[in-house]
């Protein structure tokens, strides 16, 4: 789950990391409370979870005269779809210099990465394929609680040692939080010291619950839904509903989807064990997508008991097309009972969705 | 056959939860038939003196070593202790750690896998189906009836998607030497490149299929690293970028790891890749 960036902020700050001084508001009125202990001039930060904020128009300049009118327009605003409902009042840096610090997940060597470049404020993303020896990487085992003085020598070069704090702190949230990316960019230098400009914060969704994080909210209502039953689900624009189990076996049914020209309006694994009424919750949330026209089951699995799944997709009682494609344990009862009930049943997936993306033309 | 063999005694850890119980009772059926050792204990700390599917309970593999050989462990405890499973496995000495549980937190995953490598215990997923030697041993949850045994070696990041492709190969009269299920979960123990390793070393092995999907770049590193004759066929075509599909492992990264540009990676490594898994049979005919 990502964190906005007051949120990461306020980790940051947790940690030891220096952080602009700033307050969070909801309505453009509060920012009168806050007036006197801002300097003359602040910043006006959307706190909306999309990336390229500030070309969007979500960071705006401000000062004491034109505040409340220049909060008002960004509470009016919306930013790539997204309303603003929180801003971040933060006073202006004068920066002097600018890094950009990241520590993530790496997954080919295991083990986290850290990143450091004294060519912050940039789009790393390019800075890494147009001049990849600009920036420094360490790689730490996570079996090490702090990253060892020779690692942050190599890791800072030039910049300045409290640069090195700021990156042994956020090594440290890295760590506590379960996070898969902790990132500072830009970690700027002022007169005044150094401070984490902004702040990205992703924590691991497998350990929300030990981080005390009730309930993932970068989620739409139907994805927490289909969470609460422990499906994984993805939402896409097509017109067949796809529910499989596995998210390899759901994927290339997406796949052949493609394949044979049709479009998959959705993706959702229903797990290990799929019983009736998991089957049934599934079938009813696929069957609630208003574009959604016809569905295709494809189970296949050595612990999926094809009656169980026969009687879900039956209790489902939906009003669209079910094309089935099952295989498993009591495979024959689970067809005999489809069969009853007038569903189309295909042996290979393949032919399931050949006949779902023929349905639907 | 790669990793394990018939006689290697195996050790169930959360056996008395439903899963382990279940699949003790079908590891063991599986071993019968073959005339493999199986699984020798199971362990739920706190459970000891237990029986679990006609197979003794400890309360911790120490204690199940103390009374039975086993090499192998299978973890099927819930995803908040399993990291910790598998650093029990490697600290009581077994060679290998097949991890079932699927939704470890990735940092505890990355611990363990660091901590069972200073202990020389090789480690089988997290979030995987485990493997499945037709004719020697089956560790983990693979249905044993679409195997048959043979000289194709199959390594996957999927469960099901595996048993889809199993069976075509199987209807083909293609046998599998090992099939190996080595998790969808962003970071894993052994990699496409680990097994393939094992697999030039196996006589028995001719040719591998290597399943994979989008995110990451481990079925390239596995490609370029062996020489035995590979297909392949990557999930995830259709993916959107930023789409979170199921595994973690799918999660597309910056044009890195979607599935086209990996295809095209892997095409010209000259790997033939599969636009569908029916294909699979055909490939593999032609490359053998």
């Amino acid at each position: 789950m990502k964190f906005l960036e007051h949120e990461a902020k306020s980790v940051f700050a947790d940690h030891g990391i220096p952080v602009p001084r700033g307050f969070l508001i909801h309505t453009a009125d509060e920012l009168v409370g806050y007036m006197e202990q801002l300097p003359p001039e602040f910043v006006l930060k959307a706190q909306v979870d999309v990336g390229g904020r500030g070309k969007a128009g979500g960071i705006l300049m401000a000062n004491r005269q034109n505040g409340i009118a220049t909060a008002k327009a960004l509470f009016g605003k919306s930013i790539k779809g997204l309303a603003v409902e929180k801003i971040l009042a933060e006073e202006r840096l004068e920066i002097q210099h600018e890094y950009y610090a990241s520590i993530a997940v790496d997954r080919s060597t295991k083990e986290a990465l850290i990143l450091f470049t004294v060519e912050g404020g940039v789009d790393i993303e390019t800075l890494a394929k147009e001049r990849p020896s600009a920036i420094r990487r360490a790689s730490i085992p996570l079996l090490m609680t702090e990253i060892p003085p020779f690692m942050l020598r190599d890791l800072l070069g030039g910049a300045p040692r409290e640069a090195g704090k700021v990156l042994q702190n956020l090594y440290t949230v890295f760590c506590r939080k379960d996070a898969i990316l902790a990132e500072i960019n830009p970690l700027v230098t002022t007169s005044s010291g150094i401070f984490a400009a902004d702040a990205k914060l992703i924590v691991d969704d497998n350990a929300l619950r030990r981080q005390g994080i009730s309930h993932n909210r970068n989620l739409t209502d139907r994805e927490r839904e289909a969470e609460s039953h422990g499906f994984s689900y993805v939402e896409l624009d097509g017109n067949i509903g796809v529910i499989g189990n596995g998210a390899g076996l759901t994927m290339a049914t997406l796949d052949l989807i493609d394949f044979f020209k049709g479009k998959a309006a959705n993706f959702l694994d229903v797990g290990g064990g799929a019983d009736q009424e998991r089957v049934m919750h599934a079938v009813c949330l696929v069957a609630g997508v208003p574009t959604v026209k016809v569905i295709i089951v494809n189970l296949l699995g050595g612990i999926t008991r094809c009656d169980e799944v026969a009687r879900g997709i039956i209790s489902a009682g939906i009003s669209q097309e079910v094309i089935v494609r099952l295989a498993g344990t009591n495979e024959e009862e689970g067809r005999s009972l489809l069969r009853e009930k007038g569903y189309r049943m295909l042996d290979s997936m393949e032919e399931a969705v050949r006949a779902a993306v023929e349905a639907v033309r | 056959m790669i990793y394990a063999d018939k006689s290697a005694g195996i050790i169930v850890t959360g056996a008395t939860g439903r899963q382990g119980a279940f699949h003790i009772a079908l590891m063991n059926e599986y071993a019968k038939t073959i005339g493999g050792t199986g699984v020798v204990a199971g362990v739920t700390p706190g459970k000891g003196g237990q029986e679990v599917s006609g197979v003794p309970v400890y309360n911790s593999i120490r204690e199940a070593l103390a009374d039975c050989d086993a090499e192998v462990s299978v973890i099927f405890v819930p995803a908040g202790a399993a990291g910790d499973s598998i650093m029990e496995s490697a600290s009581a000495g077994l060679s290998l750690a097949v991890t079932i549980t699927e939704h470890i937190p990735v940092h505890d995953t990355m611990k363990a896998i660091a901590y069972a490598k200073l202990h020389d215990c090789a480690v089988i997923g997290p979030n995987c189906p485990g493997l499945l030697s037709p004719g020697e041993i089956k560790l983990g949850i693979m249905p044993s009836h679409l195997f048959s045994r043979g000289n194709i070696g199959v390594i996957s990041r999927s469960g099901t998607l595996t048993y889809e492709i199993v069976d075509e190969l199987t209807k083909a009269g293609l046998g599998q030497s090992t099939v190996v299920g080595i998790g969808g979960d962003p970071v894993i123990g052994q990699t496409f490149a680990d097994a393939l390793h094992r697999f030039e070393e196996d006589d028995q092995t001719k040719a591998v299929v290597i399943i994979g999907e989008v995110g990451g770049a481990l079925e390239e590193e596995g490609a370029r690293s062996t020489d035995l004759p590979i297909a392949a066929y990557i999930a995830g075509i259709s993916a959107p970028p930023e789409k979170r599909m199921g595994h973690a492992g799918a999660i597309i990264e910056g044009g890195e790891g979607d599935a086209r540009s990996k295809i095209d990676r892997l095409r010209n490594m000259e790997v033939p890749v599969a636009c569908r898994p029916s294909e699979i049979p055909e490939i593999i005919k032609k490359i053998l």
